[in-house]
């Protein structure tokens, strides 16, 4: 050790020199890497749901449609919700949490690097493996997201495809434990000097409960898919209701922390998006950080609700916790909106899909209040109002985070902007064809139409509502090409050169990962540029309040 | 039938709670996108908490939470009160892809069922004005019978019985739905109800073919 090697020195320690090109990616123990490769394989897999949505919608726009028949489409809406949950949102939410958490804690790598890789490989595996169900002769696995036995047993599902779901669905779902398990290592024990947990920024936070709830909740889901391969097994096992009502107990008690799963670290995302271009740190930042913690506690007893037509459920405990979450949820707009209230805005491309979020996801959020109400969810449960529901909070809500994020994130990432022009169209776009494919489902739902219908007929009366929700899936189709088109083309841009290196902080953000280089070193600080000093949740606004050169200096500094 | 009355209050109650948190909400955003804009040199302002302000607003969801869990339990036990008078029995089995409807109080032990197959629905015959005990099952996978116009529905489980009481105040027709998905035919599995005068029913439980339409 006399003579420091020229560079990575660090990243080598003494060991053979890691490969590079795409064997470097695949192999790669940087935290950095591994949140890249799972957020863009996410991203991947969302354009070919996004097919698979089209697909429905191309089926469902007018009655008595024979484009895709009843088995073809009940795979197709079956890998859908299954693709979006299991292998698009969920991964994003972890892969975000994996490249982040580390920068924003000023940490140089993940605890558990290697393990993560592995969880990695273990989701890429599942995905493929559920997907091949389209190459088996029978198709690929068709019984929802949820497979309730005994529709899901080997009877009544006999097609490989089913099997090749239960396991592709378990290898995911262990890899993103995995992954979570490393995330919440990494910001319980790896923070920098300085950073203690009231000064974690709120991503972080999104990440404890996010994490807290992968690790309580997912293992109910491996056991609820054991229980399905054995009872596919023997046949004998789901005759008996005990374990056709248990299974749907312990697969709810995954299924709805899950959607937690897929849903705060894309708020923290907004949250953080909205205090920088409000230009002020984020308000109400401890009642947000506890509100979480209780969110993601009180997830664990609500699963029950997804059961009030089952008449096997307790009602009324299900309701009241469910109902009760509205306390957490509001505590978390009023840091929303009044972080805005008192900002000063600017109105840059993440910024926009992050106020969008604020009116889109309330929408799921107060139509989730209504479905918590028994007496309401009787009637419009497993109908389109639970579709309007889902949509409003996973896409409308989430999928916007998710663009917040991305927008806001590509240049720390890849060193450059996204094109504001294309943005802009696909952030307008996105808002019109959302809202016009899923606003109709509410009023869909309550006029009766049931969910996973693969058609309906002409006196149902359901065809101009259907019919607008297509044309809004046909949006969000141009949508989503503008914002691959954009993706696509500023890398290529990139690639040859063209592209003005964004700086280090284009957004003028607050969080650590913003005083390292675009993109960051491999270990994150280099010697020269440090891990500045952390003094709130907001290090690099204290920075720039103390030397006075912003407009927010103005604003009285928090600690 | 007390499932749509229930139904049909609590609905609009909470729908105008989230209509009016809608507005507020909306209300909001529109003051700051107005009026915070940069391009009008407006500063920022506010404090970085407002603990107090929070505490009280904490309150108040959570008095609204229990009155919304309090009130909605009361409206959820007012539907599934004990009827007045002895009800009338009807087992409904779901199957794939279809429905039966027995009649245990029948003495020729009436039974309807049908293959939901073009115009081939069968139909649900109670009597108008009485409470009606649904007894569901199911005789392969999940089903689940749901009434749309009545506001109402509830699974239908192999190897476990579910209950549940309606009354249709008046004569009619409509249509039900199977809810749960159950396999290739889910989207046809329809079926209709329908409430017919006491006497006729009295005639169709001992074996009479229906006054009027063939369904």
């Amino acid at each position: 050790m006399t003579v420091a090697p020229p560079e990575d020195k660090e990243a080598t320690g003494g060991r053979p020199v890691a490969p590079s090109g795409w064997l470097g990616w695949a192999t790669s123990t940087d935290h950095k890497r591994i949140g890249l490769l799972t957020v863009a394989t996410s991203l991947v897999l969302l354009l070919l749901m996004g097919v698979l949505a089209l697909l429905m919608r191309g089926q469902l726009a007018q009655p008595d449609e024979h484009f895709l028949d009843p088995l073809t489409y009940n795979q197709v809406f079956t890998i859908h919700g299954s693709g979006m949950i299991y292998m698009v949102m969920t991964p994003f939410a972890i892969g975000m949490g994996v490249y982040l958490v580390p920068l924003q804690i000023g940490a140089p790598g993940i605890a558990a690097p290697r393990l993560t890789l592995l969880g990695y490989w273990l989701y890429v595996l599942g995905a493929v493996m559920m997907l091949s169900g389209f190459a088996t002769p029978n198709g690929a696995h068709a019984d929802g997201w949820f497979s309730y036995p005994p529709m899901a047993d080997k009877e009544h599902s006999p097609s490989i495809g089913s099997d090749l779901w239960i396991g592709g669905v378990m290898l995911a779902t262990t890899g993103v434990i995995i992954m979570g398990w490393a995330v919440l290592w990494t910001v319980l024990r790896r923070r920098a000097r300085g950073m203690t947990m009231l000064r974690l920024p709120v991503f972080c936070w999104s990440m404890i409960a996010t994490c807290l709830m992968v690790i309580g909740a997912f293992p109910a889901l491996l056991a609820a898919l054991t229980l399905l391969a054995v009872g596919r097994a023997d046949a004998s096992v789901f005759a008996s209701n005990v374990w056709n009502i248990g299974y749907q107990h312990l697969f709810w008690f995954y299924g709805h922390p899950v959607v937690y799963v897929m849903f705060f670290p894309f708020l923290a995302a907004v949250a953080e998006v909205l205090a920088v271009f409000s230009g002020r740190r984020f308000f109400g930042y401890k009642g947000t950080a506890l509100s979480l913690l209780v969110f993601a506690a009180i997830s664990m007893s609500v699963w029950g609700h997804h059961m009030f037509a089952t008449g096997q459920a307790t009602n009324d405990y299900y309701s009241l916790t469910s109902i009760a979450l509205l306390v957490p949820a509001g505590v978390e707009y009023f840091g929303m909106v009044g972080t805005v209230l008192g900002g000063r805005l600017r109105f840059p491309v993440p910024m926009l899909f992050a106020l969008a979020f604020i009116p889109q996801f309330l929408i799921g959020g107060l139509t989730g209040i209504m479905i918590g109400t028994p007496v309401i969810d009787y009637h419009v449960t497993d109908s389109y109002f639970i579709v309007a529901h889902l949509h409003y909070v996973l896409f409308a809500g989430s999928a916007f985070g998710l663009f917040a994020a991305v927008y806001y994130w590509f240049p720390k990432v890849t060193g450059v902007m996204l094109g504001e022009r294309l943005g802009r169209l696909h952030f307008w776009l996105l808002v019109i064809g959302t809202n016009l494919t899923f606003l109709p489902m509410f009023a869909l739902g309550y006029l009766g139409m049931p969910r996973r219908v693969a058609t309906y007929a002409t006196f149902d009366g359901f065809a101009w509502l259907n019919l607008l929700a297509s044309i809004g899936a046909g949006v969000l189709a141009l949508a989503m090409t503008a914002f691959t088109v954009n993706v696509l083309w500023t890398l290529r841009k990139a690639a040859l050169g063209r592209c003005r290196p964004a700086g280090d902080n284009p957004w003028d953000a607050y969080t650590l990962e913003w005083a390292t280089t675009s993109p960051p070193p491999r270990l994150n600080f280099a010697p020269g540029r440090p891990v500045p000093p952390v003094t709130s949740f907001a290090p690099l606004l204290d920075l720039r309040q103390r030397e006075g050169g912003t407009p927010a200096a103005k604003e009285a500094s928090g600690s | 039938m007390v499932q749509r009355h229930v139904f049909g209050s609590v609905f609009a109650l909470e729908s105008a709670i989230a209509g009016f948190v809608f507005l507020v909400v909306l209300a909001l955003l529109g003051h700051a996108l107005l009026r915070r804009r940069a391009a009008r040199g407006t500063p920022v302002t506010g404090q970085p908490e407002r603990p107090t302000l929070e505490k009280y607003y904490v309150g108040v969801l959570t008095a609204f939470a229990v009155f919304l869990v309090a009130w909605t339990a009361w409206q959820n036990h007012r539907e599934h009160r004990p009827p007045r008078s002895t009800p009338v029995t009807v087992d409904v089995t779901g199957f794939q892809w279809c429905w039966k409807f027995s009649y245990p109080q029948s003495p020729v032990k009436r039974s309807v069922t049908g293959t939901c197959r073009g115009r081939d629905l069968p139909t649900l015959v109670v009597p108008a004005g009485r409470p009606v005990r649904l007894r569901l099952t199911a005789k392969d996978v999940i089903h689940s019978l749901w009434i749309p116009d009545l506001r109402y529905k509830m699974d239908a489980f192999p190897d476990h019985v579910n209950t549940f009481t309606l009354t249709l105040d008046h004569e009619g027709r409509w249509r039900g739905r199977c809810a749960e998905f159950c396999g290739e035919r889910h989207y046809a599995m329809d079926f209709w109800i329908k409430a017919v005068p006491p006497d006729e029913y009295d005639r169709f439980l001992h074996g009479q073919p229906l006054a009027g339409a063939a369904a």
